[in-house]
């Protein structure tokens, strides 16, 4: 029972890195409709640069800010110079170039900063809570990781359904020639959505780097999962994207705790085909188009 | 159009197979000169090495072929090995097996090493070592505990290992359990591969009724080990042996901290450099404890040790390498690490075998010495080689330590055995070697 209470806390928490990871990716998929490979290794950057803050006793928090706005950024940045150039090509074109930028940021990163372990602190305690006297399977930094991610997507929801904003950049996306005719300015709301995922991005990658350690290839197990869990909720809904999170985190989890560790992989791999199956635009995508 | 495309592939095939049959002719017809071997002249040797330099597996590691070169310039500087220097070439493989194979294939074809000297990883090295043996090249003191390096000469007659294989280790630690903690409830945290089972198997021989638990992670896969702590915490495991690498062991005292599991910890030689270890746990701290006193958050773990580290600043052959070190370290600021310490016992082992050699050298006679004399090479090892003609094992013991403050307190005298059924027995005879006068191997 105490192990499936700590698994079960456990596969909570690291769902919700999934989810935030994963949020990111629906995120830049709603407002640019590509799918971004370098999301990892852009969240890594900045993560590294609140690690380098950190190291020169910038307090926590404001190197948590420093992150999200690099990422913001960053993201924008990229958008404008790299991407920008293949809008309107195929969109194949940009989903590559995202590949070859995240062997690019990998590279560099690891140039500067070197390919060693980091330590990266947290800035609540990570040793676990105790109830009584038994020590429960979830740290306050576990605890500020759901309430963070949960957050995020309530931000997100709001912002997509709610507002003016949010309304042009999904119109942006799904037709930037029709969106353009009604006065929409097209191009900026795909920087600001490129923008925008990279600091989501930037959150995710410093709740997974606290209190564990880092080195530049820390991301990329969550590149393979994020992916996963945002295709299980259906790339286009945030709420999908983190119960999608969450249910992958609960299996593995589940997995690695009373099974295997080699099977995780296997099992992630094999709930994203039998969800492609069964519903290929994923559990909480809103009806698919009508053809008529 | 369409026929030009065709001739074209067709010229395109007809070339690569050409170059193809050109490239594997080129490491087996090399005429010798002078009667001696390939990479061997009247004034050098050349040898070479993978090692990870980037990559996850670089810290700590990348620090090993820095010690080599060190002890050969010490060794060049001082009139060589029976007047040859020795020159040594380095190759980064990520501790990727795809790229092993293909440094090493650099390596002989262009460098045109005489031997393959310390090639580190069990999963790399595992990728060339065929290749190796097919060509005749030495292929010396692997820096990997896996068995498969020494234990069926008949198939790898040119591969040699150096450290304690991995399941004499869990052997020994397996003997010490059960005797000094005969209560414990054991959890093995091992990694996905050979050294992970190899140190099951020797632990098991003695601990199979108090092992509880098993839990595995693969390298390089997922980080967070809760699950498996978590595993740990339920079955009520009192006492973790952990076969990792020191990354990971880190890692695993993280996440049992994160999922309040407390116990005791065994950690093989491979997963305990203080220094490493600890200064990963410290700076977690948020600077609240500073690099050098990360160490002592690893006070109370044991681990085996079996050649003296810098932790015995008063060892004879700390002695040594400090004072090569820091003659001959080419980035004068690096401290001397364990890693680095390493690298120069093997060194070591390797100039001897060459001295033991004598001036006629070609790649079979630097076998058959290895096998003839290198049981009864002098140096560093607490335990001596084992090695023979049936058997190309590296050195046969190790002692059980506790870490205090960074500094290995032993709670054994050396523990000297073999694979399999071989009994324990204690043997401090080769402790006492102390390196001779000169430095060099006599």
């Amino acid at each position: 029972m105490q192990q499936f209470l700590d698994t079960t806390l456990g596969g909570l928490v690291l769902g919700a890195v999934y989810a935030a990871f994963a949020l990111a990716l629906c995120l830049i998929w709603r407002s640019t409709r590509i799918v971004n490979f370098a999301q990892a290794a852009m969240a890594m950057v900045t993560t590294y640069i609140a690690l380098s803050l950190i190291n020169v006793d910038v307090p926590y928090w404001v190197a948590f800010l420093a992150a999200i706005a690099a990422g913001f950024v960053l993201g924008a940045v990229i958008e404008r110079v790299i991407i920008r150039p293949v809008e309107g090509k195929a969109e194949l074109n940009a989903v590559i170039l995202t590949l070859g930028l995240f062997m690019v940021l990998h590279g560099l990163t690891a140039l500067v900063f070197g390919v060693q372990h980091r330590g990266f602190p947290a800035p609540v305690s990570t040793n676990a809570m105790t109830v009584g006297d038994t020590s429960i399977g979830i740290t306050p930094f576990g605890i500020l990781t759901i309430v963070v991610v949960a957050v995020v997507m309530a931000g997100l929801v709001v912002l997509f359904r709610f507002t003016d904003l949010g309304l042009r950049m999904r119109a942006s996306a799904f037709n930037g020639e029709v969106s353009r005719l009604l006065g929409v300015r097209v191009g900026r709301m795909l920087t600001l959505g490129w923008a925008l995922a990279a600091a989501v991005g930037a959150v995710a990658g410093m709740l997974i780097a606290g209190g564990d350690l880092v080195n530049p290839a820390f991301m990329d197990p969550f590149v393979i999962y994020g992916f996963i869990a945002a295709v299980l909720g259906g790339l286009d809904s945030p709420i999908g994207s983190v119960i999608g999170g969450l249910i992958l985190g609960l299996s593995l989890s589940y997995v690695t705790g009373y099974v295997g560790e080699h099977l995780a992989p296997l099992v992630a791999l094999g709930i994203l085909m039998l969800v492609l199956l069964v519903r290929p635009s994923g559990l909480f995508a809103a009806a698919a188009a009508r053809r008529v | 159009m369409r026929n030009t495309a065709r001739r074209a592939v067709q010229v395109v095939c007809v070339l690569t197979t050409a170059s193809l049959l050109a490239a594997c002719g080129a490491g087996k017809e090399r005429p010798s000169e002078d009667g001696t071997a390939v990479g061997v002249t009247d004034t050098t040797i050349k040898i070479g090495a993978h090692f990870p330099l980037t990559g996850p597996a670089a810290p700590g590691y990348s620090e090993i072929p820095s010690g080599h070169q060190a002890l050969y310039e010490y060794v060049n500087d001082n009139g060589g090995v029976h007047g040859r220097e020795i020159e040594m070439v380095v190759k980064d493989d990520a501790y990727n097996p795809t790229n092993t194979s293909a440094v090493t294939n650099d390596m002989i074809l262009q460098d045109e090493i005489f031997a393959m000297v310390a090639g580190l990883g069990t999963p790399t090295h595992r990728a060339v070592v065929q290749r190796l043996n097919d060509d005749g090249i030495p292929d010396l003191f692997v820096s990997s505990g896996s068995l498969q390096w020494g234990d069926d000469p008949a198939t790898s007659p040119m591969t040699f290992g150096w450290q304690p294989d991995y399941e004499i280790e869990g052997k020994i630690i397996g003997q010490y359990v059960k005797e000094n903690m005969p209560d414990a409830k054991v959890g093995l945290f091992l990694q996905d591969d050979d050294f992970g089972e190899d140190g099951e198997k020797g632990a098991r021989q003695f601990l199979d009724s108090q092992i509880v638990d098993v839990q595995k992670y693969t390298p390089g896969g997922s980080t967070d080990f809760s699950p498996q702590m978590s595993s740990f915490k339920s079955k009520g495991v009192d006492l973790v042996l952990g076969f990792n690498t020191p990354s990971y062991t880190a890692l695993s005292q993280i996440a049992a901290q994160g999922v309040g599991f407390k116990s005791k910890w065994f950690y093989s030689n491979v997963g305990a450099d203080p220094a490493l270890v600890g200064g990963l746990l410290a700076s977690m701290t948020k600077g609240k404890i500073p690099a050098e006193q990360g160490v002592k958050l690893m006070d109370g773990m044991m681990t085996t040790e079996y050649i003296p580290g810098v932790d015995a600043p008063d060892d004879e052959w700390v002695k040594l390498w400090q004072k090569v070190w820091d003659e001959y370290s080419k980035k004068g600021s690096e401290k001397l690490t364990n890693y680095r310490i390493y690298g120069m016992s093997q060194a070591y082992t390797f100039v001897q075998a060459l001295q033991a050699n004598g001036k006629d050298l070609t790649r079979e006679s630097i076998v058959e010495t290895i096998e003839k004399e290198g049981a009864s090479f002098e140096g560093p090892g607490l335990a001596p080689f084992r090695f023979s003609e049936d058997s190309h094992m590296g050195i046969s013991g190790a002692s059980v330590v506790e870490l205090k403050n960074g500094a290995a307190e032993p709670l054994t005298p050396v523990l000297v055995t073999d694979i399999g059924d071989a009994p324990i027995e204690e043997d401090d005879s080769a402790a006492s070697d102390a390196p001779p006068a000169s430095g060099l191997p006599e």
